[in-house]
């Protein structure tokens, strides 16, 4: 590291940039930042208008219990059809990989936003139009649209967990007798589950933040929330605040969750 | 990698922002003085929408090439912004003035000045052809769409106070979203300004239709339409508040306008036959 840094001779460490001078510049830089923060934070606090925060506060509970239910349920199956995609794209027969490889490749090579949109939007006119029988369709469009597109991020997750579990493994499995199938699903699996699970926490993160795209398909998430407060009330920063508490009350615990999972699937971590 | 090069990548990093960022600026001051921007939501037809082949067209876009091109001698040039956030980037200066079919109302004329009104409009229900709605009553806990930050919305959102929270409101981002949404079963009605109602249903005739019946139109001695009205609006142009002088002229240019039969031409080309 030194030598990248330092003109002179690494060992001498002299002129501006001894140790100590980079470190308090650290610092220096950190203590500013954090100024700056506290400061917005103070002028922010100011302008929170407490009256109207009671006012729409039942709202945002409302939609915050919209995206915990969207984000479970998405996530949960999301999660069951990454196993399933992750194991199509390491298929050894050519027609499972080709058709796993184009879903893969469709679903994380366009937007999710254009995803949504050709769900809710189009999906409904090529069955019936007017009489398309689900009526409340962004609420499905929402899971399937979020479902399908982490579904492939998931796949590519568990598809690296299974790659980086060395081949002996497999082998030394078979060589016991085990089928292909019970080599995968008792000796392979759980191990590519454990190289899996900090891409897949990290996906699932993302994926609740991305119900923040669900505004244009009229569910009435929290950003929808928030636009329709500030539209009428042109107060901004009263709801930005329940937006910004309610996003981190998702991904804080989720973090949690995932950093428990990671341990207990660790080799000589907690298994209880 | 040695200390040198790294000096010289970062030098050259920090020469690239600052030629950004001069780019940046001489783009922003590119338009002359004589160009007027405008913010408006499209598309909202008939007011802004763009033809099949990208003109953009409209009752606001004649208007503003009347009272701010021929006039005010200036060159109209259309910004698309979202409407629900219309006023603060007007306010924030992407825009001189907004024209977007927008009602003049107590909260928005807080952060903005209007101009005097040049149309009026009234929030109408669209069903589809074959629906049971015949009242206002019978929407009682049916699902409304509304376009997000519209006095249709506003509209909708005061009749489920009054229907005691017996009503479901969807808020899309543009106003084709929630035609889209009652075409394909989503929702049992759409709230929203009349003109725009009667333009989508013009082209949907087999699906869609008004409901019909007195409304505040009449109660207020309004030459009304003959559907039910939920409200009666006003449209002006929006200014900062601290352009009086363009406003004071573009009230006289709408005066003129008015007078010499040009706002007449434009409104018959777009609202009669």
């Amino acid at each position: 590291m030194a030598d990248a840094f330092s003109e002179t001779d690494p060992q001498t460490n002299t002129g501006l940039l001894t140790d100590r001078n980079v470190r308090l510049a650290g610092q220096v830089v950190a203590v500013v930042f954090a100024a700056a923060v506290l400061y917005l934070l103070y002028r922010i606090a100011s302008l929170v208008d407490l009256g109207l925060l009671e006012t729409i506060f039942p709202r945002f509970v409302d939609a915050y219990l919209l995206v915990l239910f969207i984000f479970v349920v998405g996530g949960v199956l999301s999660v069951i059809l990454g196993v399933f995609v992750g194991l199509g794209r390491i298929s050894r027969s050519t027609l499972t990989r080709g058709v796993t490889v184009g879903y893969v490749e469709f679903f994380r090579g366009t937007p999710l936003l254009f995803q949504l949109i050709v769900i809710y939007y189009g999906i409904p006119t090529l069955f019936g139009g007017p009489d398309f029988p689900i009526q409340n369709w962004e609420i499905p469009a929402a899971i399937l649209g979020l479902t399908l597109n982490h579904g492939a991020y998931i796949g590519e997750a568990i598809r690296g967990g299974i790659n980086s579990v060395p081949d002996g493994q497999m082998e030394a499995a078979r060589s016991l007798g085990m089928s292909y199938i019970g080599a995968m699903r008792e000796v392979v699996l759980p191990q590519a589950w454990r190289n899996a699970l900090p891409a897949m926490g990290n996906d699932q993160v993302i994926l609740i933040k991305d119900t923040s795209l669900l505004t244009v398909i009229a569910v009435p998430e929290l950003l929808s929330q928030f636009r329709d407060v500030y539209s009428t009330t042109f107060d901004p920063w009263t709801p930005i605040l329940l937006v910004a508490v309610a996003y981190l009350c998702l991904t804080l615990p989720l973090s949690y969750v995932v950093t428990y999972f990671e341990r207990r699937a660790s080799p000589g971590g907690d298994n209880e | 990698m040695d200390g040198t090069s790294r000096r010289t990548y970062l030098k050259g990093t920090a020469a690239g922002a600052a030629t950004l960022g001069l780019a940046g600026c001489l783009g922003f001051g590119g338009s002359g003085e004589d160009t007027i921007q405008i913010g408006s939501d499209i598309p909202y037809p008939p007011f802004e929408y763009r033809e099949a082949d990208g003109t953009l067209v409209g009752f606001d876009v004649d208007i503003a090439a009347a009272v701010f091109g021929e006039q005010l001698e200036m060159t109209p040039e259309f910004n698309q912004t979202a409407f629900d956030g219309i006023i603060s980037a007007l306010n924030n200066g992407n825009f001189r003035v907004i024209m977007s079919a927008m009602t003049i109302n107590d909260t928005r004329a807080e952060k903005v000045d209007f101009s005097d009104p040049y149309f009026t409009a009234y929030q109408t229900i669209v069903v589809p052809q074959n629906s049971d709605v015949t009242t206002k009553e019978d929407l009682r806990g049916a699902t409304i769409g509304v376009q997000k930050g519209t006095t249709g919305s506003t509209a909708a959102a005061e009749l489920k106070e009054e229907f005691g929270g017996d009503l479901d409101i969807k808020q899309y981002d543009l106003i084709a979203d929630a035609f889209n949404a009652i075409l394909n079963n989503q929702v049992d009605a759409i709230i929203n300004d009349n003109t725009v109602n009667a333009q989508y249903i013009s082209q949907n005739e087999d699906q869609l239709r008004f409901v019909e019946g007195d409304g505040a139109a009449v109660e207020q001695g309004k030459n009304a339409p003959p559907y039910l009205t939920l409200t009666v609006e006003e449209y002006g142009i929006a200014f900062r508040q601290d352009d009086d002088d363009l406003r004071e002229q573009v009230n006289e240019a709408l005066a003129t306008i008015r007078e010499n039969g040009t706002y007449d031409e434009i409104y018959n080309e777009y609202f009669e036959g």
